[in-house]
């Protein structure tokens, strides 16, 4: 077989079209319009579960009577609207259709990829530690809260019981949020071998 | 300085069957490929407004239409977790398909498209470029694969073709 023969299947393969599709102004207006009322129901369910959460601590805030319990919700709903913030920014920073012909494919899936490795290993930075002053701070107020009550009713309150439960709830609380963080970062080891992969193919071997 | 709507006019005439087989070998499932295309289309229409001929038009389109389709693969990709192929490990040994007859020619395409969806974005576009003729200076610019990359595939591509889809001569 020589050459002409894969001459002849890219003849083929060029041949095996009928008339190209067309769109008109009216079909690529409708189409921009359905993807920005899928970005604003993506951008409305992040503000309405974000919106839950602040709902729920500033009841908590409201109801319990301890400083320590108030400023705990405080921080949490203050957690809660930094990371809405940042998930809504991230989602944003995706690159404008119009600008994809200015890189080539390479240059476009690298800078693609590395927005998603950076926002998976800054994971604990922007998504978990901002929820942790205001977790810890809530815990030790329902520490204090309930030594308070049991002691105003009279009764005996038991430390080392009280310790061992907020423990048991803080562990739990800690083990979630260290899954998240290495489920994060072995995404974003994934992500960095495809980043790799790119960079060998965009460099010829030596 | 062509005008937005005499470009895209002109991407339609001259690449609008390209763009159509570049939908249909990202994306098997009709109504996706629909809107695949249609996707393809807006971007291109809209990277038009700030076309300046730095590159040419072809590479622009190819370009345009490429990172539309590769980003559409890695959203569905995360959706189906299924594993694509490197052109490397595709076996370039299997059964011809004598593309001389044309019953067989639209079997050999069809089977040779299901072949490049199997495929990675980036030796998908390569294959694709590849099949629509473009050469070797021109895959590297649209995909930025260095020469020796492009060199050492496009021959690799050459022999799948060979042995998998005769093209009329009898080896």
């Amino acid at each position: 077989m020589t050459n002409d023969s894969v001459s002849k299947i890219c003849e083929f393969w060029q041949q095996g079209s009928h008339e190209p599709t067309r769109f008109n102004g009216e079909d690529l207006r409708s189409r921009m319009n359905k993807f920005e009322r899928t970005i604003r129901r993506r951008n409305l369910r992040e503000y309405v579960a974000a919106g839950l959460v602040i709902g729920v601590f500033a009841y908590y805030g409201w109801v319990f009577p301890t400083l320590l319990l108030r400023i705990g919700c405080g921080l949490l709903i203050l957690g809660t609207a930094y990371v809405a913030y940042q998930l809504h920014r991230k989602a944003s920073a995706r690159p404008a259709p119009a600008e994809m012909g200015l890189r080539n494919c390479v240059q476009f899936q690298r800078s693609e990829l590395e927005r998603q490795r950076d926002a998976l290993r800054a994971v604990w930075s922007w998504y978990l530690s901002p929820f942790l002053p205001g977790m810890s701070l809530f815990l030790f107020g329902l520490f204090q809260f309930t030594k308070n009550v049991t002691e105003a009713a009279g009764r005996p309150f038991n430390t080392g019981a009280a310790v061992a439960g907020l423990t048991l709830v803080a562990g739990c609380v800690g083990m979630v949020f260290v899954a998240i963080w290495l489920l994060n970062r072995r995404a974003a080891n994934e992500l960095q071998k495809q980043i790799d992969d790119l960079d060998r193919l965009a460099q010829d071997a030596d | 300085m062509a005008s937005q709507e005499d470009l895209y006019e002109e991407v339609v005439q001259t690449h609008g069957a390209a763009l159509d087989r570049l939908a249909r070998a990202y994306e098997a499932d009709p109504d996706k490929c629909r809107d695949l295309l249609q996707d393809i289309h807006l971007a291109i229409w809209q990277s038009l407004e700030i076309f300046d001929g730095r590159c040419s038009l072809r590479t622009w389109i190819y370009r345009v239409g490429h990172n539309v389709a590769a980003s559409h693969v890695a959203g569905d990709r995360r959706a189906r977790s299924r594993q694509l192929l490197s052109i490397e490990d595709v076996d370039v040994a299997d059964a011809k398909t004598d593309t001389e007859k044309s019953a067989e020619r639209n079997i050999a395409l069809d089977r040779l498209m299901a072949l490049i969806r199997e495929l990675k974005p980036s030796d998908r576009q390569l294959m694709l470029l590849f099949l629509e003729g473009v050469d070797a200076p021109g895959i590297g610019e649209v995909t930025g694969m260095s020469p020796g990359n492009v060199a050492t595939r496009v021959h690799r591509i050459k022999n799948i073709l060979r042995n998998r889809f005769q093209g009329g001569e009898k080896s």
